[in-house]
């Protein structure tokens, strides 16, 4: 019904140029084939006349000289003209003298009797004259060409002239049909783009309203991260300042001195691992990579593990034999594995079991050989949306307190810093495993006891070391360790003071801080390697954005906070090959 | 004979034109008669079809001579025949003459001697000038350019378009379409 519709509004709309000119092409074609018919019936009357005149004159003396023969000869010439019905000569008193007539013709025997021209049988007759007098009359009467064969020639005409009105008539149908397609299309052009307008309106809105979102969110995220990071550093800064207190009251006891100052190293132990959770989910975590067997790390944290998930939870080990080792850094490596165990003890209130698998991952091209280390639980899962997010900074589904929202990010930081990769696989009410892939390391494990030796080495030992650090506490504190260590300690509290002290005496060593105004401990080095390329500088740093992204050029870095055994071993290192030398 | 002379009758009742039909009836029922009135029609008409040389031609007004030469086979009936006929411009006037004596301004001429030998002669005296000569075949094998002649019943002429030409007369085509034979310069 539609596309009759449309055809009938086209046919309405047929721009009125083209129907007129169809109708005068018809017009032009009709009037070409009358005009024609008449012509052609004119020039039929023409011919008989002149046929007649012809006639009349070549029996003029056949006529004169009464020789009806010779007038027969000359009428009988006639005959070979097929259109020519009947031909005949009088004499003049209108008797006929000679002629002829075909079948279904009758010759009237005198002049009087031609009857008028009747349908389209033309009738011509001319005189025969002698000397103006008329001696006679010749009347021919000529059928014109069959009707059929004009009407062929005709029809041929008619045909071209339809046609011509045809193509004319289908050429304004179908301009017509075009405008209003290309109409058609320019509206919906300009809804398509009224369309494409609202919706990039929408789109911007939607930009907006998820800025908006992702702002609340992360002021939301923000707020659980500093209401955490405050809940956890005020438990420990309470342990650490109570302990405090009791160290300052006079009278205490030996056992108790040596406790509450355990109590206050063991909890600054805790918040320095704290601030390192944050800067790992950050990636900006300092990596400490060692050699190591994935399998004597698991095994070495099991008892922390028990204590952690509570008797309810049972712990499964699934360790494969000749892993290959892992270059990583075991702290943060045993961060990973406890901030995934603490989600999965979270995961199971009601207890379940904890397994803790070690296996050879499949060889792949891209990324060599690695191993697998997976960690699954019996807890109720986590959904799809979640899993998700599991790995987003911040992100956290426990309550205000009860978590950072670092765990699993930590352990996603730690596993593509390492050059490793971390996947999750959860079922809802059957339990969730995070798998941590790490990439094999071509070098030998160390064991613990060539880590043991080492740093008896080190114990060995002394010398002078500048300690540079604008921190006056932190400086301080520094110069008490070296001296703890036995080494001959000249502090300095800038880069240009350090440069000045270092061309006045003689150092074997430069313990500097990173981090302080006008000049880096960076720089420092660089300065003081102008002059002496072989001294040892040990850089320290809580954090430095310039280290954990270009480097420390060669130089080694004990990462604040440090304790004592770290910077003794970083100074035996530095020094080391000094005392080796020849 | 008779037969051959009703034969002509017939063919001149059907065919013949009115006028001489009108004029047959008139007559006594005679072939001879009949026949020398045809040919008494006949003889003012050639005039028509029939260009002389300048000089030689009819001027406007002034009549074509139709001189009968030697013994007048026709009489009253040649008078009648040219009577009130004109052609063209000119009325036609029967003059008769003993000889070639006199024939110079002739334009038609009938000749007919006592002989065909006489005949041949006065064709002879006529020879080169511009006079259309007219002969009849009963009259001897002598032919001036136009030579009457009876086929199948009817009067005819036979044409001597070479002679005409000598006398610088030219013969129109039509009246050598309707005769019995011409002859021509090959």
């Amino acid at each position: 019904m539609r596309p009759f519709n449309r055809l009938a509004r086209g046919w309405r709309s047929v721009p009125a140029a083209a129907g007129l000119m169809a109708a005068l092409l018809l017009l032009a074609g009709l009037g070409i084939i009358f005009q024609s018919e008449s012509a052609y019936r004119e020039q039929k009357v023409r011919e008989a006349r002149v046929q007649a005149e012809i006639l009349a004159a070549s029996v003029t003396a056949a006529l004169d000289f009464a020789d009806a023969a010779a007038a027969q000869e000359s009428v009988n010439a006639l005959r070979v003209n097929p259109q020519i019905r009947s031909a005949a000569v009088y004499d003049g008193e209108g008797a006929l003298f000679a002629g002829f007539q075909r079948s279904g013709t009758t010759l009237p025997p005198t002049l009087a009797e031609i009857l008028p021209p009747e349908g389209s049988v033309a009738v011509a007759a001319a005189p025969v004259a002698r000397d103006g007098t008329r001696i006679g009359t010749v009347s021919l009467s000529v059928v014109p060409e069959p009707l059929s064969r004009r009407l062929t020639r005709y029809a041929l005409i008619a045909l071209f002239v339809v046609m011509a009105a045809l193509v004319v008539g289908v050429l304004g149908i179908a301009h017509t049909a075009l405008r209003r397609v290309n109409r058609e299309l320019a509206e919906r052009a300009s809804a398509l783009a009224e369309a494409n307008r609202e919706l990039e309106i929408q789109i911007e809105e939607r930009a907006k309203a998820e800025e908006q979102l992702r702002q609340a969110q992360k002021m939301q995220a923000l707020g659980q991260l500093t209401g955490g990071i405050a809940h956890d550093f005020n438990n420990l800064l309470t342990v650490i300042q109570g302990s405090a207190d009791i160290l300052q009251r006079p009278n205490l006891t030996e056992e108790k001195r040596i406790r509450f100052a355990g109590a206050i190293a063991q909890t600054a132990g805790r918040a320095a691992a704290l601030t390192s959770q944050l800067l790992a989910f950050a990636r900006r975590q300092p990596l400490r990579p060692e050699v190591l067997d994935l399998n004597e790390q698991i095994l070495g944290m099991a008892d922390l593990l028990d204590r952690t998930l509570g008797e309810r939870i049972q712990i499964n080990l699934d360790l494969a034999h000749d892993l290959c080792p892992v270059e990583v850094d075991p702290t943060q490596l045993e961060s990973a594995v406890l901030n995934i165990a603490v989600n999965a003890r979270d995961a199971m209130l009601d207890g379940g079991t904890l397994t803790i698998r070690t296996t050879d991952a499949e060889q792949n091209a891209e990324r060599g050989r690695a191993l697998l280390l997976a960690i699954s639980d019996t807890g109720e899962g986590i959904d799809p949306e979640t899993q998700a997010r599991v790995f987003e900074p911040f992100f956290t589904t426990k309550g205000v307190g009860k978590g950072t929202g670092l765990g699993l990010s930590q352990v996603y930081g730690f596993a593509t810093q390492s050059g490793g990769d971390v996947f999750i696989d959860s079922v809802a009410g059957e339990g969730s495993t995070i798998t941590i892939l790490l990439p094999c390391s071509e070098r030998e494990a160390a064991t613990g006891e060539a880590a043991r030796e080492q740093q008896v080495r080190t114990c060995a030992a002394t010398g002078c070391v500048l300690v540079v650090d604008d921190n006056e506490d932190v400086g301080a504190f520094a110069e008490t360790l070296l001296g703890e260590l036995g080494h001959t300690v000249i502090r300095a509290r800038s880069g240009a003071e350090a440069l000045r002290l270092a061309a006045q005496a003689r150092i074997d060593a430069v313990f500097t801080d990173v981090v302080m105004p006008e000049m880096s401990g960076l720089e420092l080095a660089e300065r003081l390697h102008e002059q002496r390329p072989e001294l040892p500088v040990i850089l320290t740093t809580g954090f430095s954005d310039r280290i954990a992204t270009s480097g420390s050029g060669g130089l080694p870095v004990v990462y604040k906070p440090y304790r004592l055994e770290t910077i003794a071993a970083a100074l035996g290192e530095a020094m080391r090959p000094k005392e080796d030398g020849p | 004979m008779a037969t051959r002379f009703a034969s002509v009758l017939r063919g001149t009742a059907t065919r013949m034109l009115p006028g001489l039909l009108l004029l047959a009836l008139a007559q006594p029922v005679s072939a001879q008669p009949l026949e020398t009135s045809v040919k008494a029609a006949f003889l003012p008409k050639f005039a028509r079809y029939v260009e002389w040389p300048p000089g030689a031609r009819p001027a406007a007004g002034t009549p074509i001579e139709l001189c009968i030469i030697g013994s007048d086979p026709f009489g009253e009936v040649i008078d009648d025949a040219v009577a009130g006929q004109r052609i063209g411009d000119n009325p036609v006037v029967v003059r008769r003459l003993a000889g070639v004596d006199g024939a110079s301004t002739c334009h038609i001429a009938f000749v007919r001697g006592r002989t065909g030998r006489s005949t041949a002669q006065l064709l002879a005296g006529l020879r080169d000038k511009p006079v259309l000569t007219v002969t009849d075949a009963r009259d001897g094998s002598a032919r001036g350019m136009v030579h009457f002649a009876i086929v199948d019943g009817r009067v005819g002429f036979h044409v001597d378009a070479v002679s005409a030409a000598r006398s610088h007369l030219s013969i129109s085509s039509r009246l050598l379409g309707i005769a019995l034979s011409v002859r021509q310069s090959s």
